[in-house]
């Protein structure tokens, strides 16, 4: 599904130099989920951000479900975005005054889906992540919990490769961010490419094998043996 | 994202910032209706000059000696010149008439009326438009017979008898050195002069006589001071006219010397309508200027909204939006704002028109052609100002923008 081969990233600030990521050498197969994990400045969100097609390595190959992304332009890209990846970020960012559903439907319009199509996928993408009965709510009348859920929710609606999640649990508090990681282990039960971005062990805990970073590099790569299991009430 | 979803993207966000919206809109509001009421009162009175000319008759002509070249006694024309114009040009000449104006006050019951005595023959009715309500026009038996008769107009009438059925009656005419009594023989009805409510002057009514009778009740001999002509249609009236004062040169001897003037109704409409022309060009000129200025409030709202909303641009990016997608949206947000300026704009004006001409009394000249310029002007301006702030929030770093609080 995901293959890096010694993927480079450098800032270039003017004056000085800032290698964010050094050759980095990384596979991710279909199915898997995993946690990318590390302190801040360790690299991971320049990964994470290379990873979904925002930005554009320095150096290195990147191969994202057999496409070369290191060799598209930024059309192309845009629509990598969004059919390919699926995005979970820390603070939601669902639009705010549009509806939930509206909001869902937004990757399809972009991907020019039918307007009848997009209200019909859009509503069994919010019922799998179990707000079937707030779809016509407005996204800042929701809590935490189910404006991320609303953020899943967009980020299935194209079918994509991999689900990257920034932090998904960043913003929110225990028990919400536990049912949100239930939803993604269900989500990876039924077939889906999850990558996970966090620096909480305890979160990296429901994935499968985690990736730790420090200093641009990859310093760990393993399974997870004790692994968090929410099992699934629906 | 196609055209129809991007409308309806741009819709929500103009009704989200109802308020914001509105005051943007404002200024193409004004632009737009001033343009419009401007271009319609232009138009309107310009119209409505025209038509007065047209009642004055568009191939109608007027011929006098030149006051500023001192003419001699040579240089009059006379009614021999009037013959040979008659002879050399009845090809091209619908009618002609020596004419002979003084001026005089009517004895009416209440007050003495100013009027027009007017001495022309009896087919002056064929240069001017005279619509006879009641009797005759001056025959050529008034005329051999130097018959002391009048053909007065329906206001005229009015005032001094208080009725219109004036046929026989006798009017009193003061005039300079003698008194008139005058037998009516014909009422016109008094035509509408556009300007006259909006000036409030008085124009005095014109009455006519039989040019002999006026000539010998002035006691002027075969002198002519002035010619009325009414060429045929679609005859080239300036170059007829040039060929008229060279053959009246050639019988006085004057040849070059600029002794005789014309005044023709085209040459007149053409001055005061290059005189409208101008004035609502600028105008029009000033209201385009409000207009920009409008425009360059669109562009100042639509970079807030690109600051504002640079977030929901980086979200909207990370999940697939193109650069053309986003470029797209605001740039029909800024065209939507703008058309719809222009729409309010547009019924604005034409109510200010309607205003403006209930107190000037001409129709205003509201054309479709006008209201599609201003709308696409309006739609320009906002493409114009929209482009930049559009094309700003494209090119917007995803990242950045998703970093953006």
């Amino acid at each position: 599904m995901i293959r890096i081969d010694s993927l480079t990233k450098i800032y270039d600030t003017g004056s000085i130099q800032v290698e964010a990521l050094k050759k980095i050498n990384l596979e991710i197969g279909k199915g898997e989920f995993v946690a990318i994990m590390g302190p801040s400045g360790s690299g991971k969100s320049t990964l994470m951000n290379v990873l979904g097609c925002l930005d554009r390595p320095s150096g290195g190959l990147y191969r994202l479900d057999g496409e070369k992304i290191e060799e598209l332009n930024d059309v192309q890209l845009a629509a990598i975005r969004n059919k390919k990846i699926g995005f979970v970020f820390q603070s939601f960012n669902l639009l705010p005054r549009m509806s939930a559903l509206k909001n869902v439907e937004l990757p399809m319009m972009y991907a020019g889906i039918s307007p009848k199509i997009r209200t019909e996928r859009a509503e069994a993408a919010l019922e799998r992540v179990g707000l079937g009965d707030r779809m016509h709510h407005r996204s800042n009348e929701l809590s935490g919990g189910q404006r991320q859920r609303v953020a899943i929710a967009r980020s299935l609606v194209n079918d994509p490769a991999i689900i990257l999640a920034d932090e998904p649990t960043g913003n929110l508090d225990t028990k919400s961010g536990n049912e949100i990681m239930g939803i993604f282990q269900q989500l990876n039960e039924e077939g889906s490419t999850v990558i996970l971005v966090t620096h909480e062990a305890e979160i990296a805990a429901y994935a499968k094998r985690i990736v730790a970073f420090r200093d641009g590099e990859i310093v760990e790569d393993r399974l997870v043996e004790e692994r968090i299991v929410i099992v699934s009430e629906s | 994202m196609n055209f129809i979803e991007s409308v309806k993207v741009a819709i929500n966000a103009i009704w989200v910032n109802k308020m914001r919206s509105l005051l943007t809109m404002l200024g193409i509001i004004i632009g737009i209706s001033s343009v419009i009421a401007v271009v319609a009162i232009g138009q309107g009175s310009q119209s409505a000059i025209g038509k007065e000319f047209e009642q004055f008759g568009v191939n109608r002509a007027f011929m006098s000696t030149n006051w500023q070249e001192t003419p001699t006694d040579r240089d009059y024309f006379t009614h021999g010149d009037v013959d040979a114009i008659k002879e050399a040009f009845s090809d091209r000449l619908a009618a002609i008439s020596p004419s002979l104006q003084d001026s005089g006050k009517i004895v009416s019951k209440k007050e003495l009326q100013n009027i027009s005595l007017n001495g022309v023959n009896e087919i002056y009715n064929k240069i001017e438009t005279i619509e006879m309500m009641d009797g005759r026009f001056l025959m050529e038996g008034d005329m051999k017979a130097k018959r002391e008769v009048v053909v007065i107009d329906e206001k005229t009438a009015l005032e001094v008898f208080g009725r219109t059925n004036v046929l026989g009656e006798r009017i009193l005419v003061q005039m300079r050195y003698r008194n008139l009594s005058l037998v009516i023989v014909g009422l016109y009805k008094t035509p509408k002069v556009p300007f006259s409510n909006v000036a409030n002057f008085e124009q005095p009514s014109n009455i006519y006589i039989p040019l002999t009778t006026m000539e010998k009740i002035l006691g002027i001999g075969d002198r002519v001071y002035g010619i009325e002509l009414n060429l045929e249609k679609d005859t080239n009236v300036q170059d007829t006219l040039k060929e008229i004062v060279k053959l009246v040169e050639r019988r006085h001897g004057n040849v070059g010397k600029n002794k005789y003037r014309t005044y023709t109704a085209e040459g007149e409409l053409e001055m005061v309508n290059k005189i409208t022309g101008i004035m609502t060009g600028v105008i029009g000129a000033i209201a385009a200027i409000s207009l920009f200025v409008g425009g360059i409030g669109v562009m100042n709202i639509m970079l807030v909204s690109v600051t504002e909303r640079t977030r929901e641009i980086g979200i909207r990016k990370a999940i697939g939006a193109r650069h053309k997608d986003i470029l797209m949206q605001f740039l029909v947000e800024a065209v939507i704002i703008s058309v719809i300026g222009g729409i309010i704009g547009t019924v604005l004006g034409i109510g200010f028109s309607l205003l403006i001409s209930m107190f000037i009394k001409i129709p205003p000249g509201v054309s479709i052609s006008t209201i599609m310029i201003a709308w696409l002007f309006s739609a320009g301006v906002g493409i114009f100002f929209g482009i930049y702030p559009a094309n700003k929030a494209a090119k917007l770093d995803p990242i950045e923008a998703l970093r953006y609080e």
